[in-house]
């Protein structure tokens, strides 16, 4: 007989490891100063590690921890990250205690990503979209170690994780019940913890904090900055888009454009008496421009990928709208965001860099490696997707008997950039950087097959009702203004298509140029947002220009 | 310009190079007298803000200013500065007495500006794509003939600014192999130390820490673009705040400020130590409360 083999092999190592740290350890609570000492006993070689980072909330006392530790003990760490946020992130790189990287999103590190990834400091397993990256942690990328932050953590272990719950709960299950081990640093040790966000069974380490964990308000965009050609283009969307295809479902990307929609709804909106009929649900982040059409009775519910500093008061106040624990405060959760964003809405309304004359869209530009968030779930037609809304059916070609309904996805550019640079371009810069970065695939954010319909400040473009390619890029020159792109349109063309529909000027659609005006605006200033919310939100202190 | 700088650190420069600093409009006429009056001035107002305890977390200096930033950093001695700094300005000087130079295109992509110099390309008259000093604001070096040429359709394609600089030599472009082959030489004969913090590479954008690269940008930084706007950016990304310019000019801050409108500044040029140290100090007291 060959020896018995043994099945437990993954939870014996783990044990043992724990053991060897169990001088530093009281429970599961180890002291802050011993942080270092830990991950060096807890974290083996060439381990998978998941840290905990995305654009929003970051496990910044254990990321700086992880760069302390001596890369002749840790070194090779295969690490998974959805977003590459603080300079440590890449720390760890450079001083060798990890080689591998697969993530998600690094916008804000996405120079030297870029730098590293062409001098070999950084090898890329691969890009991904945050879905994506948590499902393949239960597949080909089970984690050997996370490092997590929670905000509360009882004398038990139980976690409370509340308003930026997040994505904690998906990187800490993928360890948890795969013998990985789970090291959460926390803010501060309670007695009670306001709810049970993770359960004190599924974490091994506990380690208090030096300082609270970075939170970004991402989300926030300052009426102030909102133009009056955002407004029009707003309205344009509001008529052309929401309206015409009665939209209940919708995500807003980050942006002035989404924004400016957000603050038309109780105004213009009202004024087409549109108020009950389109976007009662949504599935975004609790952005702060939102209040004054959640105060007027637009929206019915919002569930969100995590949450937004300032908004807490205000979020525990609307119960009736937000996804609200007993105690008050919201529970986000990315992985549920972006499943929900992906399969249970009308539309996707993003905004990008770049537009090719196909109707590809990247926000990659030269000399940067900045992934993907969730746009691209979000901005794509889930082919898995069976059941029907009236949005998702008024796309279905009607020439086809077996011929199904289609997501809404639609990207609002202005044709110049900030940089007054096109952004509608024969060839997107990402096509060089996937040479540069050696990448399988060109990073592109939506493809021309997913997006249906182009909002400039020229008009919308109906791409979902082309039927070839050449009618495709005829629609989107016509709306791309004096851009190389939009300079080979011809009146001819542009009048053919406004006949049949694929194209709409404002006037095809009602609206009026003279009208877009920032008084149209519900809320014009912060200001006026903290009015609306009758003082429940507290703007962070860069957002307030008053104080 | 000098006026304030120890007058020590200027003997210093007469001792090791026997070149008197004059200090007047007609000596900066002169590229050796204008590159050493800069050095010392800087290592003067580094000395003095290391005397009183501060030291950076980053250093970056564009072209000339490599040298004051490696000895911010503790790489290079005053000394050894000063002598490489000597050697340099002298060779640029005889490189190309006349025809060559630079000039800067604001508007248009470093891709734009490349594709104009690429179809333009005369073997008698080169030009190759320079600085990055900001994302719209590139510099061409080379024949000035062939910059002429490249501003006229710069201009064309829609550059708001297309200009010739007043710069006598064509840096930063393959055209200075001679000289960087020569400072190359002297480096090796001098004994530099790894940088006590981070050091932003000209001639590929780079963050370093390892001695052999700071040499390397000291030596070969004019053979290559200054990069500076992929500096900034990842000076950005290591979350740096705070940013103090050594004299003569603003330029660099006013560039900073564009890129991150909520970087903290300070130009030397602008500000007398006292009031600079006191604003270092009023943010440093900020960031901990």
């Amino acid at each position: 007989m060959s020896e018995i083999k043994s099945w437990t092999t993954h939870r014996d190592a783990k044990q043992q490891k724990l053991e060897n740290a169990a001088s530093l350890l009281d429970g599961k609570f180890a002291k802050t100063k011993d942080a270092k000492e830990l991950l060096e006993l807890l974290i083996s070689s060439n381990d998978k590690v998941v840290l905990e980072g995305d654009n929003q909330k970051q496990a910044s006392f254990l990321s700086k921890v992880l760069a302390s530790v001596d890369p002749e003990k840790v070194h090779g760490l295969h690490m998974i990250m959805s977003s590459l946020s603080r300079p440590e992130h890449l720390d760890i790189f450079d001083l060798g205690i990890a080689n591998k990287m697969d993530f998600s999103f690094a916008g804000p590190q996405s120079t030297r990503v870029s730098q590293m990834v062409a001098d070999g400091t950084m090898q890329v397993g691969d890009i991904h979209t945050y879905l994506e990256l948590y499902a393949r942690l239960f597949v080909d990328l089970i984690p050997n170690v996370v490092l997590v932050a929670a905000d509360k953590v009882d004398r038990e272990g139980n976690l409370y994780t509340g308003n930026n719950t997040e994505e904690t709960p998906v990187i800490v299950e993928s360890a948890a019940f795969k013998d990985g081990i789970v090291i959460v640093q926390a803010n501060e040790i309670v007695d009670k913890v306001p709810r049970v966000d993770i359960p004190s069974d599924w974490v091994d380490v506990v380690i208090p904090a030096d300082e609270p964990y970075q939170l970004e308000p991402l989300f926030t965009r300052d009426p102030q900055n909102i133009t009056e050609l955002q407004i029009l283009m707003g309205m344009m969307a509001i008529r052309g888009i929401y309206e015409k295809h009665n939209v209940q479902s919708v995500n807003h990307g980050v942006g002035f454009n989404t924004a400016a929609i957000e603050l038309l709804l109780p105004t213009y909106g009202e004024q087409l008496g549109l108020k009950g009929k389109i976007v009662p649900n949504w599935e975004v982040n609790p952005t702060p421009t939102l209040i004054p059409a959640i105060e007027s009775g637009w929206i019915k519910s919002i569930h969100s990928f995590g949450g937004e500093v300032g908004m807490e008061k205000y979020i525990a106040a609307r119960p009736d709208i937000f996804f609200v624990g007993k105690d008050g405060s919201m529970r986000s959760n990315r992985a549920y965001g972006q499943m929900a964003g992906q399969y249970a809405l009308d539309m996707f309304v993003g905004s990008t860099l770049q537009i090719d004359k196909y109707g590809n869209s990247s926000t990659v530009t030269n000399g940067r490696l900045s992934g993907f968030g969730g746009a691209p779930n979000m901005g794509s037609n889930p082919t898995g997707r069976r059941h029907s809304t009236p949005a998702w059916q008024s796309l279905r070609p009607d020439n086809d008997p077996l011929g199904k309904g289609q997501k809404l996805v639609v990207q609002m550019v202005e044709t110049f950039g900030s940089n007054k640079k096109p952004v509608f371009v024969d060839h997107l810069d990402a096509e060089e950087v996937r040479k540069e970065a050696k990448l399988k695939n060109v990073p592109i954010m939506i493809y021309s097959e997913d997006t249906t319909h182009i909002v400039t400040e020229e008009g919308i473009a109906y791409l979902y009702k082309t039927d070839s390619m050449a009618e495709r890029q005829a629609a989107i020159e016509a709306i791309a203004g004096v851009t190389p792109v939009g300079l080979r349109s011809d009146a001819k063309t542009l009048a053919d298509l406004r006949a049949r529909g694929i194209v709409a000027l404002p006037e095809d659609l009602g609206v009026s140029r003279g009208q877009a005006k920032r008084s149209l605006l519900a809320a014009q200033t912060m200001d006026d947002l903290v009015e609306w919310s009758n003082g429940l939100y507290n703007p962070p202190a860069k957002f307030r220009s008053w104080s | 310009m000098l006026s304030n700088v120890t007058p020590s650190l200027r003997k210093k420069v007469t001792d090791l190079t026997d070149i008197e600093l004059t200090d007047t409009d007609q000596g900066y006429t002169d590229s050796v007298q204008i590159q050493l009056s800069i050095l010392i001035l800087q290592i003067d107002q580094i000395d003095k803000m290391k005397a009183d305890g501060w030291a950076p977390n980053l250093v970056a200096g564009h072209s000339l200013g490599v040298f004051a930033a490696a000895y911010a950093a503790n790489v290079i001695t005053a000394v050894d500065a000063i002598k490489v700094v000597a050697l340099r300005a002298k060779e640029m000087q005889n490189a190309y007495p006349t025809g060559y130079g630079m000039g800067v295109i604001v508007g248009l992509l470093r891709k734009e500006v490349t594709g104009i110099v690429n179809e333009n390309f005369d073997k008698r008259n080169p030009v190759y794509v320079s600085n990055q000093n900001s994302q719209l604001q590139v510099t061409v070096s080379g024949s000035i003939i062939g910059i002429k040429k490249i501003l006229e359709q710069a201009k064309k394609r829609g550059a708001q600014k297309a200009k010739l600089l007043r710069v006598p030599v064509p840096s930063h472009s393959p055209l200075m192999r001679d000289v960087a082959k020569k400072l190359t030489t002297i480096l090796g004969k001098i004994q530099l130390q790894d940088p006590t913090c981070i050091y932003l590479a000209d001639y590929n954008g780079h963050a370093t820490k390892s001695v052999e690269r700071v040499t390397y940008d000291l030596g070969n930084n004019l053979v290559h673009p200054v990069y500076w706007d992929v500096m900034m950016d990842v000076a950005k990304e290591y979350l740096i705040d705070s940013s103090v310019e050594f004299s003569p000019g603003h330029v660099m801050t006013g560039l900073l400020k564009t890129k991150i409108p909520d970087m903290k500044t300070i130009s030397m040029a602008d500000m007398v130590l006292e009031d600079a140290e006191f604003l270092l100090n009023k943010w440093k007291n900020q960031e901990k409360r």
